[in-house]
């Protein structure tokens, strides 16, 4: 499996199976707790961080309102730095033009540092059919995930968060490692083989936070320097960039940065926040030979509707670690390389309603996404305006109309129960407020709940987890709501004349 | 680059999104606040060196600071206490700066590699790899983060941060600036001007880590497994 989409399971299977995994959703919870206490500690010690925000929307929002002008501008000064930017309209452009790159570059091992984009693109499979070749995930998680099989990531941030030590030292054990679970003992081992593949690398590939429009630089943000070293080392580099990742300028990168550390793990500045294009003359490493590659791959879709908003994301994973939804299913649950609120609202964008129907429907609307957003993209209201949309395709294509309420389990299998679950979350919940320390379990837009019991199977399990709003609707009933308050208005507009 | 192939893909942005392209030069991007310059404005650079202390140690930094008398001297027992072998060091006129031109010549040979401004990447990198130590000079310590920049210059290589096990870097007290805006302010000046002609432009926060075993934070993954910041107080 490969690509945006990550199974071909339906949805309602999907819950099942991401609920059976009782490890992963103790994973995730620890995560979003980890993250509940330290991610809003670094925003409050920094200060002013709605007027943050407002700053992170504003670069955000701008650079997408300018993208052509600013992806000129960064192409042309890339060249002017003697690197070649190749613009990719669809994933299979991308891979083609980057295993030509491989094939004139005669490189035979490829290393790689975590990009998402890549993944979007199944790149490291497809660069594994060129003969002789080895590719090699150098980022800790991607590295564990690719020698297991290639498993497919579960969180934007923390890819790995589904497997246990165990699992891993079995992994590595595959490798020749002999020692203990202690994740200390493992990340060595990690360094020591990977350190061997980086000395020997002919080409590294990462992915881009931020281009920097006026530099011709790319601007990575990790933590573990296998990024640095994937473009310090081997003599050709090539980035993968969505093309909405620009910013204007050093200033803006720095801001950015600043907010995406803060919003991703809590901390002030990542360990490594590096800003780099091709070698210049004078250096001994570098990349000598440097290629970016720009990509479209649907994104433009989304320009000039109401889900612009969607492309204004720099992959914090911070509305993951806030969404109940995500805290039950996981990663995997969604389905799609880009889960929780964030890939709720991008996979339809990029991959399309008939694959991604059912995501905008993950969600129980309680906002705190849309709430956490350092960048301010209204999740929950885009996942509302996916639904209004399928709701206007089903209207007038009925072959849609079919695929979707054949496909859409969580509002057709289970409504009566659905239903029950909405009403007995909600008020069945009401007299235990406010007993424990506010997490991701109970938090919940209209304040603080406990453990609302789990009333169905499936779906309804994952919706009965926070206090559902009081506005939260299922599908039908969100339909029949819409529907009457449409003809009202067309009532109205008729009456006026 | 082919321009037919950018043209394509530019005027498909500007189709779907319904608006004209080369609008830029009349819309310059404008903040509409100054939170990244006000923030920890205003400080004394003493206060600037106690929330650097603060921050570096916050990130598992061993911060020290000494006077430039005693730095050849704090080096040695950073050294010692390390057990470094051999250690690499970057190929610039700023050990006379720091005084430590003698400490540079009792070094034995053996023991000393250094990152050449002439040599070709196999040998530097193979340098870096070798040691156990570098001692790197670093162009701002940023008080709000913990955080050293470092621009890449000939005799001071990207790999020189990341290979070497241990790494200390020498900062003086002057350049603690409060954030990283007056890092990317300085940078974007000198090289507008052509005095920094520079690829790779590092801000590094403490070792390397990594937290994605079971979410345990590791110190030390393909960096340095540790950070060392040597404050030298009256420079
Ligand atoms: S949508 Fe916002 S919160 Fe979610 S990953 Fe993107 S930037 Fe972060």
């Amino acid at each position: 499996m490969a690509t945006l989409s990550t199974s071909n399971e339906p949805f309602l299977t999907r819950i099942k199976e991401s609920e059976a995994d009782k490890f992963m959703q103790k994973s995730v919870a620890k995560a979003q707790d980890a993250q509940w206490e330290k991610r809003p500690a670094s925003r409050k010690e920094l200060g002013h961080w709605e007027d943050w925000r407002n700053l992170g929307e504003q670069i955000r929002q701008h650079v997408i309102k300018y993208l052509p002008d600013y992806l000129e501008e960064f192409s042309d000064n890339v060249e002017k730095r003697g690197g070649h930017v190749f613009f990719a309209q669809t994933d299979k452009d991308a891979v083609a033009y980057i295993k030509k790159i491989a094939q004139q570059k005669q490189a035979h091992k490829i290393v790689k540092s975590k990009s998402m984009v890549t993944t979007e693109i199944n790149l490291d499979k497809e660069l594994l059919k060129l003969p002789d070749t080895s590719v090699l995930e150098t980022d800790l998680a991607e590295f564990i995930l690719e020698e297991d099989n290639w498993d497919e990531p579960t969180h934007i941030v923390f890819p790995t968060l589904h497997k246990n030590r165990d699992q891993i030292r079995k992994i590595f054990q595959k490798l020749g490692y002999k020692g203990s679970n202690e994740p200390g003992e493992m990340a060595k081992f990690a360094r020591h083989y990977l350190r061997r593949s980086f000395l020997e690398a002919d080409l590294g590939i990462t992915g881009c936070n931020f281009a920097i429009a006026d530099q011709g630089m790319i601007n990575l943000v990790t933590n573990e320097g296998n990024a640095d070293l994937t473009m310090a080392i081997p003599d050709t580099q090539v980035v993968v960039m969505g093309m909405e990742r620009i910013v204007p300028s050093l200033k803006e990168a720095e801001v950015m940065d600043n907010m995406l550390s803060r919003s991703a793990v809590g901390q002030k500045l990542t360990s490594y926040c590096t800003f780099a294009g091709p070698q210049t003359a004078d250096e001994s490493d570098g990349p000598k030979d440097f290629y970016v590659v720009i990509l479209d791959n649907g994104r433009s879709k989304a320009l000039g509707t109401d889900f612009e908003p969607a492309l204004q994301c720099i992959r914090c994973g911070s509305c993951l670690n806030v969404c109940p939804v995500y805290r039950h299913i996981g990663g995997h649950g969604y389905g799609s390389i880009y889960p929780g609120p964030i890939g709720a609202v991008l996979s339809p964008i990029l991959g399309g309603y008939e694959k991604f129907k059912d995501l905008p429907f993950a969600c129980s609307l309680n906002a705190a996404c849309t709430d956490t957003c350092p960048v301010k993209i209204p999740l929950h209201k885009l996942l509302i305006k996916h639904r209004e949309v399928m709701m206007d395709k089903m209207k007038i294509d009925h072959s849609f109309n079919n695929v979707l309420m054949k496909g859409a389990g969580v509002a057709t299998a289970t409504p009566i129960v659905f239903n029950i679950a909405l009403k007995g979350g909600y008020l069945g919940s009401a007299p235990l407020a406010k007993k424990s320390k506010t997490s991701v379990d109970n938090f919940f837009h209209y304040g603080h709940i406990e453990w609302a019991p789990s009333l169905a199977k499936g779906w309804t399990d994952v919706r009965s987890l926070p206090r559902p709003a009081k506005g939260s609707e299922n599908f039908r009933s969100w339909y029949k709501k819409h529907q009457a308050a449409k003809q009202a208005q067309a009532k109205e507009e008729h009456d006026n004349g | 680059m082919d321009k037919a192939n950018r043209e394509a893909f530019l005027n498909n942005i500007a189709t779907h999104a319904k608006r004209p392209r080369h609008q830029l030069a009349n819309h310059p991007f404008k903040p509409l606040n100054n939170l990244p310059e006000s923030t920890l404005s205003g400080k004394t650079q003493d206060q600037l060196l106690a929330i650097a202390r603060h921050s570096s140690e916050e990130v598992h930094v061993d911060f020290r600071t000494t006077a430039k008398e005693n730095l050849a001297a704090a080096i040695n027992d950073y050294l010692q206490h390390k057990n470094i072998q051999h250690l690499i060091l970057p190929t610039t006129d700023l050990w006379q700066k720091f005084s430590l031109a003698d400490w540079q010549n009792q070094r034995s040979t053996e023991h000393t590699a250094y990152w050449e401004p002439r040599a070709d990447r196999q040998t530097n990198v193979q340098r870096a790899q070798n040691a156990d130590g570098a001692i790197g000079f670093a162009d701002f310590l940023l008080a709000e983060s913990g955080t050293i920049a470092v621009a890449t210059v000939p005799g001071q290589g990207r790999a020189f941060h990341f290979l070497p096990t241990h790494y200390l870097s020498i900062i003086p007290k002057s350049r603690i600036v409060p954030r990283s805006r007056q890092a990317m302010l300085y940078y974007e000046q000198k090289i507008k001007s052509g005095e920094l002609t520079t690829s790779n432009i590092n801000l590094i926060t403490g070792p390397s880590n990594s937290g994605d075993i079971e979410m345990v934070l590791v110190v030390g993954v393909h960096g340095p497994l540790d950070m060392t910041y040597m404050v030298v107080e009256d420079l």
